[in-house]
């Protein structure tokens, strides 16, 4: 599967806080540009695979009848953020099976007015009180609940097995804030010290203010088709390697295998390095990564999604991070629009984007100068390995 | 081990926090009642387990045959809300919801009472049955002596 489809074109709108605009709006204003950037016609969509429905988002059945799209491939993954890579696997999947030829795919998502998310009047509460736990492990009867939690419980037990002071997790957003501060449409974009790092209070302890991102409203179309097709588009990013994300008794949402909470007992992670499938379908190991794009809902997951990935071993990532490596001009860029702490939370799209943008060199002020190779990674493990022109 | 009972009036309605009893779950819930924590254990590898699940998770055998646990376990992790998140647990914050680690294996979400200070990552506790105001039961662990 090498480079056997590429993402052909590519839209957004900025993200931000929309209150007066509709995600149809929202997603019209993506998948036009997406088609104007690939130079190709909406009629030759004939597959469409959406993130998140309503009522965040719009489904599959909607956006094709509203934007106009004729296909003859079409899903939609349930409503959390932890699918975006996934909605682009099953497009480049569609694609190389031949059971469509460009594929859109859509994350599009008013996401301001939810309310507090996790809150017990917030949409999506029921799903908190499924037998075997919510969807990050919630579980209301212990007053366990939002996901802010989840992380937290993660985080505790990393920093008791691992060691190290734990005000060092400063570290990760005032990385991503300092990538923020080069990326006009970010929602937060002042930079932050450790000291006010230290003085951010409490949400749900160990975990503060700062930890935890700003959800925002916006949209984003990427086009997949075959390599074939993809040759002559004007600018393909080329999907070099995937992997499919983790479940089952021993995986939890927000940290390793063995971290969390709601697994089976004997959990342990054989921590595989780079020794993974998307490493191997890319024919790359970690050390060709040029920049890194993780699912950063709370900081410490920025920690956990860099030791599965394989950049560096389980308990190191508190160091890893330190000294600037992952920030602006780091050793391994990370978040590189300033993530889901600052940039804002669109559930992984905006960080889509950005690969894309990075690879093509358009990335402006926060270019990653020369950058061939990026990756996406969530802490439940799944991957999407991209390469610029002529990586193929 | 049969737990102490703590008739509570914290949360006043627990409508919207407590799952269905089905009839996967009853048993877990009507021990609780009984003061005893009830869970499954595989019939083939006879290690227990959580959540209420027809396959054990560490060998695959289907099926399992509830038990009465000691009750004792200690803290895996733990967390203090800070923020209100479930508005029927206010009276309590800042309160301290954990994972504890079971001493059957298994990790059970569930609140810590009668804490001194913040809690230690392996401290014992033990079970102490909460009696919520709608009649029904949940489990909550507290500090207890090192066995």
């Amino acid at each position: 599967m090498r480079a056997a489809t590429a993402i052909i074109g590519a839209g957004t709108t900025e993200v931000g806080r929309y209150p007066d605009r509709t995600v149809t709006d929202l997603a019209s204003e993506a998948v036009t540009r997406a088609l104007a950037d690939a130079g190709i016609a909406r009629r030759e969509v004939d597959g469409l695979v959406v993130h998140i429905g309503a009522p965040r988002g719009l489904d599959y059945d909607e956006a094709a009848a509203l934007l106009g799209l004729d296909v003859r491939f079409a899903s939609q993954t349930w409503s959390h953020g932890r699918f975006a890579a996934t909605v682009v696997h099953h497009a480049a999947m569609a694609v190389a099976s031949g059971m469509a030829d460009v594929v859109l795919c859509l994350g599009a998502y008013r996401n301001s007015n939810l309310g507090q998310i996790g809150g017990r009047n917030s949409w999506g509460y029921e799903e908190t009180l499924r037998p075997g736990g919510g969807p990050h492990s919630e579980a209301p009867f212990a007053g366990f609940n939002g996901p802010v939690a989840a992380a937290a419980m993660a985080a505790q037990r990393y920093f008791h097995v691992h060691g190290g002071d734990r005000e060092k997790l400063a570290a990760v957003p005032l990385a991503f804030r300092a990538h923020a501060a080069r990326n006009p449409a970010a929602r937060h974009r002042k930079p932050i010290t450790e000291a006010e790092y230290g003085a951010s209070p409490f949400i749900v302890e160990p975990l503060r203010l700062l930890d935890c991102s700003a959800v925002v409203d916006g949209a984003v179309a990427l086009l997949v088709t075959r390599a074939d097709r993809a040759r002559s588009a004007p600018a393909p990013v080329w999907l070099l390697g995937m992997q499919g994300l983790s479940a089952g008794p021993r995986q939890f949402i927000f940290g390793q295998p063995g971290l969390g909470i709601g697994q089976a007992a004997d959990a342990a992670w054989d921590w595989p390095g780079g020794d993974q499938p998307a490493y191997r379908m890319a024919g790359i190991g970690p050390d060709a990564v040029d920049l890194v794009q993780v699912y950063d809902a709370f900081s410490p997951l920025a920690l956990f999604s860099l030791e599965r990935l394989g950049h560096c071993r389980p308990g190191e990532a508190l160091d890893f991070v330190q000294g600037g490596r992952i920030g602006p001009a780091g050793a391994l860029p990370v978040n590189t629009s300033g993530g889901m702490l600052s940039e804002g939370h669109l559930n992984g799209w905006s960080q889509m984007m950005e690969m894309v943008r990075q690879l093509r060199g358009a990335a402006g002020e926060r270019q990653v100068p020369g950058a061939r190779i990026a990756q996406w990674g969530t802490s439940l493990g799944d991957q999407l390995i991209l390469g610029a022109e002529g990586t193929a | 081990m049969t737990a102490l009972i703590v008739a509570v009036e914290v949360p006043a309605d627990p409508s919207g926090l407590l799952p269905p009893v089905t009839s996967d779950t009853a048993p877990f819930w009507n021990g609780l009642a009984q003061g005893e924590l009830r869970l499954q254990g595989c019939d083939a590898c006879n290690k227990a387990r959580w959540p209420v699940s027809p396959v054990c998770p560490h060998c695959g055998a289907p099926g399992g045959t509830f038990r009465t646990l000691s009750g004792r376990g200690t803290v895996f992790s733990w967390v203090r809300y800070h923020r209100s998140y479930l508005p029927e647990f206010d009276p309590l914050l800042p309160y301290v919801s954990a994972t504890v680690l079971l001493s059957e294996g298994p990790r059970l979400p569930a609140r810590l009472r009668d804490l001194n200070g913040d809690p230690t990552i392996g401290q014992p506790v033990e079970l102490a049955v909460e009696h919520w105001p709608g009649g029904r039961h949940v489990a909550t662990f507290r500090p207890a002596e090192a066995p």
